[in-house]
């Protein structure tokens, strides 16, 4: 099949020519699929790129830029984009720091943050429920962190859980920088796995207000499940989970449906700083267990 | 699957209850009439009567009790005692009852556990409710069997009126008689611990002293059992969940039921009942004579399942798809039935003529499977095409015209399919043409769009999706009609994209032309020396550009913006012109080889000559008499005979086309979708929602393929008479495979939308095609002559000459002089211009018509709105007036409050008639109903709380809307 493809983007492109034509067909009566045949497959070559182009956008952003720029500068992509915001940003203006992030990522560079209009739908739950205590999977760059903060009330806390040493130190720079102190973030630099069952005896945690989950999407549902299992979990509890649709948590969202445990909203929205791809954020209100 | 998701949230609603309960009510209605026409009740039956009263009363209340004890097992421990209590009371007398009893109680239960369980509940508390009421209802009761228990006449008349009664009822008494004395005991420790001081037993006593006893108990019967039907009728529009309306429907129906049995007496009742129960049957029947019918229509059930989860779109292909079976049907039966049978029955047998004899060189092949799913071989010398049949005028013992019968077949096919494409479209155009029909869209689909035909509960149940998604298609129109965007951008846009749809038309035609020639070479060259590949190329080029180009136009349309109704036009008008390039480049082609092989005819024709003069010279001695040698068929040689080429080539094509869009079927959809399903739990992103996704089912491009492939089978069919056959047996295959396939690995489109309106456009489309396909065959016909050798009109100059001979030997000369005269062009032509003429008029006529009717029906808009505005002011100005009379009556009040009763009984007609006009709930106080009788029903339901209800019974009773009469006959019986 792709030699097929091959000749057809040959084809396509000396089809006026007939001299060469007429070579390629003296070359191809050898084989078996005749040119024609391969021609016709054009139409369904060129449907598959146009339907499915935000996706090759995706890739061209998200992989082949980052890799171009790994090696080129020798940083990693969460550095170069700390570097951005140290030299773009108002130190101590959390919004300043969103919309720089926000800038460079769908400008310049892709990261996989929560961006702006999923960060919306975020904050409204924060003001709506004003949770005291908040557990965040998955700092990453410390975007979403820095974004749940500034709208939590005094007093209240977020422990933040990020598996990478790299990523947590650039994290923590950016938290710090947009003014956040340890008593109001306190970041934890260990797999989501291992840190959960121990959030009460280490942390002294009772009881969890909001969930936000944004790590692996493999570990939603083992994560969820431990969650359960702590008893951190009290009625009322929100917990929100990006990115369920891509890439998707089918498994996460199958049994939270199933499970009888929670309220679900699936917010639909696109996926961050790209247009065309269809994302969701799901919000799970606890029950309690009967 | 994401269906099931879409509809779970909705099935859990079902709807049994519309079954013909309207009816019901009529038939209550006369019942009540009659009891009412009995008159004033006789002494004697009286307390016989209030007996049977008070046992059902009693015996409803038992029922509820069962049903109560369904509810926790506890409560029917505790029932069960309170019963053997009973039961030791009454002594060993009634052991025997107290088992039938029991027995009784179990078939009850056994038919309420049909019922449903989970709203027991909600039942039982309706039912503490009810009993409130009912116990109400007897301590008056009771009261009035204490006083006529001192008179002591009681006791006789009882057993009069017990003797007087039929046996069954006997009976039925017996069996209530056990309960009735538990429910005394209860009834009377009520009525000794609650005081007398009800207001509305007050309010009896009143009247009591006016009329006699007997009546008011029956009127306070009459009102409960109308509140019941008041409460049926008006179920509908009550804000409950629906569980708790079908258990208030059941028990409504029951109370109903049971006391208009009570409420007429012996003989008389019993005639009723019989008519009754043979209207429910009546009724019955006819409803299930009407699922019967539609059981009847083919894949009826099939195509409302699919309407209902894919909307209109989806399912008006679906009945394309019928239709044009229906159609095929014919024509399968005319070619099979006029054709294919004659001459396979009565026709010279295979073998006899050279033309129905494989060839020496071919024998040995003929068999295999690969030629003859080639349709070469046997299969091509058979009756399934056109070589195969014999010139010979007349076969078999019924001097069966073959070449005549096969013209004609040929010719009907193709006139048949004009008119009933044309009738088809005429009648759609009737259905259109009402222009504006828009402007309460969703009142309309509001009020009229459930089906009370439905017996169903799964039907119910999809009618219920459908309703769902029609209402959802509704609203897209009305966002897409709101909508304003950008206009020179989405102008710019859709330019844009017809340009791209050009260039992708002209590249796909320039392919198949290419292809085309190139195969031209490969024939010439010899296509043996060829692989499968390059013999079937054009035909994999253009099924596969079939497939792939509407998905590129798919892509392409989204830059237009348009509706998607329009886009599924546009769409369509974009595949059809490939579809279209594609069909006569192939007819081209073909062309020219029907040129090659009328070349090669020529050649074998020569040589026939000489073949002939060889065999004679060498074998046969000169001057000999001895018979003409015989050869075998088979080493005759013989012409290309290019119709039974063409008929092959259509035949193929239909094959290749059908395996094509199966295969697709199997790979696109179902393969998708199995694996879309089951590596979802294994995969790193979210398959369904994400990149492959299921597929949405293709409107557009289906109704192409069938109208194309209907095209070929038109073109075809002449020269190969097992075309249609074929084409049933594929639309056959094709309908239930894509039923099964669309409802299976289907998802429902994003945009739904109705496409009722564009049922007129695929049959537009139905009739270019035939025209475009008639055009060649009849070109064919009319301009090339027959092969030499082979077909129904060998020998022959040109096919149609058959008429010509048919003309002059088998009818009478004088009519052979009349067709002549006939076809002169003198005659011809005016009568030509007469047809252009009446059509011209028949046209203008028909235009005329439409435009009254759009005038009358503004006429009658604009009437409606006249009356409208007419009514509000009426309202207005019987506001005013009420406010008016509301002082006065105030001032009134305290002087005129025995003037109310007569009032009240004087008016009464039109307090009646006020309601009906009102709505059913409200209660108008007589006084008032002269100042408001033309007042909207919300004005005077503000008034009624200024004045509290009058206390009598019958005249604040429920009554149907449209149904004045039992309310009058109860008046006149009160009076």
């Amino acid at each position: 099949m792709s030699v097929c493809l091959h000749t057809c983007r040959v084809l396509s492109v000396s089809l006026p020519n007939s001299v060469v034509l007429r070579a390629f067909l003296t070359r191809s009566e050898l084989k078996m699929v005749s040119p024609a045949i391969a021609l016709a497959f054009l139409p369904l070559l060129l449907t598959l790129i146009i339907r499915y182009r935000y996706y090759f956008v995706l890739l061209y952003r998200a992989v082949l830029i980052r890799w171009v720029r790994d090696c080129l500068t020798g940083l990693s992509r969460e550095e170069r984009a700390f570097q951005y915001i140290l030299t773009h940003a108002t130190p101590g203006d959390a919004q300043s720091i969103l919309d720089t992030f926000d800038h460079w990522c769908s400008t310049v560079e892709f990261i996989s943050n929560i961006g702006p209009k999923k960060g919306k739908i975020l904050d409204r739950l924060l003001q709506e429920h004003c949770p005291i205590t908040v557990l965040e999977l998955g700092t990453h760059c410390g975007y979403s962190t820095v974004r749940i903060a500034r709208s939590l009330p005094i007093g209240a806390r977020i422990y933040s859980i990020e598996m990478d040493e790299r990523n947590a130190q650039v994290a923590e720079k950016i938290i710090r920088l947009a003014g956040f102190d340890e008593d109001m973030v306190e970041l934890i630099v260990r797999p989501s796995d291992e840190v959960i069952p121990r959030l009460r005896e280490d942390y002294g945690v009772e009881r969890l207000d909001l969930v936000f989950m944004d790590h692996w999407k493999r570990c939603y549902l083992p994560d969820l499940q431990l969650l359960e299992g702590s008893g951190l979990l009290g009625e009322g509890t929100i917990i929100l989970a990006d990115n369920v649709i891509f890439p998707g948590a089918p498994n996460f969202l199958r049994h939270v449906r199933r499970s009888g445990l929670y309220e679900v909203r699936v917010h639909r929205a696109t996926l961050e700083y790209i247009r065309g791809i269809r994302d969701g954020m799901a919000e799970l209100t606890f029950l309690g267990v009967k | 699957m994401p269906r099931h998701k879409l509809i779970a949230s909705e099935s859990d609603v079902s709807i049994e209850v519309d079954e013909g309960k309207d009816n019901e009510f009529s038939l209550y209605y006369v019942e009540v009439e009659e009891s009412s026409k009995k008159g004033k009740e006789k002494q004697t039956t009286r307390d016989g009567r209030r007996r049977r009263d008070k046992n059902g009363d009693v015996s409803r209340r038992r029922a509820s009790e069962r049903r109560t004890t369904e509810g926790g097992n506890k409560r029917a421990e505790k029932k069960h005692e309170r019963r053997q209590k009973t039961a030791r009371k009454e002594g060993e007398k009634h052991g025997k009852r107290q088992r039938r009893k029991n027995a009784d109680e179990e078939e009850a239960e056994e038919e309420s556990n049909k019922e449903k369980k989970n709203i027991k509940n909600e039942r039982t508390k309706t039912l503490k409710l009810e009993d409130e009421k009912e116990k109400d209802v007897k301590k008056k009761r009771k009261k009035r069997v204490k006083n006529e228990e001192d008179d002591g006449s009681s006791g006789k008349t009882k057993q009069k009126d017990c003797h007087a009664m039929p046996m069954k009822e006997k009976e039925k008494k017996k069996k209530r008689k056990k309960p009735e004395t538990t429910s005394e005991s209860e009834c009377k420790s009520e009525s000794e611990s609650e005081s007398d001081s009800d207001s509305e037993s007050k309010d009896n006593q009143a009247v009591g002293v006016l009329g006699s006893l007997t009546p008011e108990e029956l009127e306070k019967l009459k009102e409960a059992v109308e509140e019941r039907k008041k409460l049926i009728a008006t179920l509908k529009g009550k804000p409950w969940p629906m569980k708790k309306k079908l258990v208030i429907l059941r028990e409504s129906q029951e109370f109903v039921e049971k006391y208009e049995g009570a409420l007429g007496k012996g003989k008389g009742r019993k005639l009723y009942a019989y008519k009754v129960m043979m209207m429910k049957k009546w009724m019955k029947f006819q409803r299930d004579i009407e699922n019967f019918k539609t059981a009847c229509i083919p894949w009826e059930m099939k195509i409302k399942e699919i309407e209902s989860h894919f909307g209109s779109s989806v399912a008006s292909y679906f009945i394309f798809l019928r239709w044009m079976y229906g159609i095929n049907m014919i024509l399968f039966g005319l070619t099979f039935g006029l054709v294919m049978v004659p001459e396979a029955l009565m026709g010279k047998p295979y073998g006899s003529l050279p033309r129905k004899t494989v060839p020496r060189e071919e024998e040995a092949s003929a068999m295999n499977f690969a030629v003859l799913w080639d349709f070469g071989g046997y299969a091509r010398y058979s009756v399934l095409f056109y070589g195969y049949y014999n010139n010979q005028r007349a076969i078999g013992w019924l001097k069966f015209r073959m070449p005549l019968s096969y013209f004609l077949v040929g010719v009907g096919i193709v006139a048949y399919s004009y008119m009933v494409v044309i009738r088809t479209m005429a009648r759609n155009a009737n259905e259109e043409g009402g222009g504006d029909d828009t402007s309460f869209n969703f009142s309309w689909k509001t009020f009229t769009s459930w089906d009370y035909l439905i017996g169903n509960p799964e039907t119910a149940d999809n009618k219920f999706a459908s309703i769902t998604t029609s209402f959802k298609e509704a609203i897209v129109e009305e966002q897409e009609s709101r909508k304003d965007d950008n206009i020179h951008l989405t102008r710019f846009l859709r330019v844009l994209a017809n340009f791209l749809v050009l260039c992708c038309l002209a590249g796909s035609g320039y392919l198949i032309y290419f292809v085309v020639r190139r195969s031209q070479k490969f024939a010439l060259a010899g296509l043996e020396n060829y692989g499968w590949w390059e013999r079937n190329e054009v035909n994999m080029v253009m099924s596969l550009l079939g497939m792939f180009c509407p998905m590129l136009f798919d892509v392409i349309s989204t830059l237009e913006n348009y509706h998607p109704r329009i886009a599924l036009q546009w769409q369509l008008g974009r595949i059809f012109a490939l579809f279209l390039g594609n069909l006569y480049t192939f007819i081209i082609a073909l062309m020219d080889a029907i040129q090659l092989k009328r070349v090669e005819e020529d050649i074998v024709k020569k040589n026939m000559t000489i073949w002939q003069a060889n065999l004679y010279n060498g074998t046969v001695p000169d001057n000999s008499t001895a018979p003409p040698v015989t050869v075998h068929p088979a080493d005759v040689p013989r012409g290309p005979c290019w119709e039974t080429m063409v008929g092959q080539e259509f035949v193929r094509l239909i094959i290749s086309d059908t395996m094509t869009t199966y295969i697709t079927l199997l790979i696109g959809d179902f393969l998708r979708a199995v694996l879309v399903r089951f590596l979802n739990n294994c995969w790193c992103w979210d398959l369904e929602y994400g990149f492959p996704s299921y597929s949405e089912f293709d409107v557009s491009g289906n109704v192409l393929g069938l109208i194309f492939n209907q095209g070929m089978i038109w073109m075809g069919a002449f020269y190969a008479p097992c075309l249609p056959a074929l084409n049933l047996l594929r639309l056959h295959v094709s309908m239930y495979l894509q039923c099964w396939a669309v409802m299976c690995c289907n998802v429902p489109q994003e945009r739904v939308f109705k496409a009722s309106g564009s049922n007129n456009f695929y049959m537009a489309m139905l009739l270019v095609i035939l025209f475009l396909s008639t055009l060649p065959a009849i070109y064919t016909i009319v301009s090339i002559p027959p092969s030499f050798d082979c077909g129904p009109f060998s020998g022959k100059n040109r096919m149609f000459d058959v008429i010509q001979e048919t003309l002059e030997t088998d009818f009478p000369p004088w009519f052979g002089k009349v067709f002549s005269y006939a076809s002169n062009p003198g005659l011809v032509l005016p009568f030509l211009l007469l047809l252009v003429l009446a059509i011209y008029y028949l046209q203008s006529t028909s235009k005329t018509y439409k435009r009254v009717n759009m005038e009358l029906k503004k006429k009658l808009q604009t009437q409606n709105e006249e009356n409208k505005k007419k009514n509000k002011l009426a309202a207005l100005k019987a506001a005013n007036e009420l406010e008016q009379a509301k002082k006065a009556g105030e001032q009134r009040s305290n002087s005129a409050s025995d003037l109310g009763v007569n009032e009240e009984s004087s008016n009464i007609d039109e307090a009646g008639e006020h309601r009906q006009a009102g709505q059913n709930g409200h209660f108008i106080h007589s006084s008032q109903t002269q100042h408001t009788q033309n007042s909207e029903p919300s004005v005077s339901s503000n008034h009624t709380t200024t004045r509290p209800p009058p206390s009598r019974g019958h005249t604040s009773s429920g009554h149907l809307p449209g149904h004045p009469q039992p309310q009058k006959n109860s008046h006149s019986n009160r009076r």
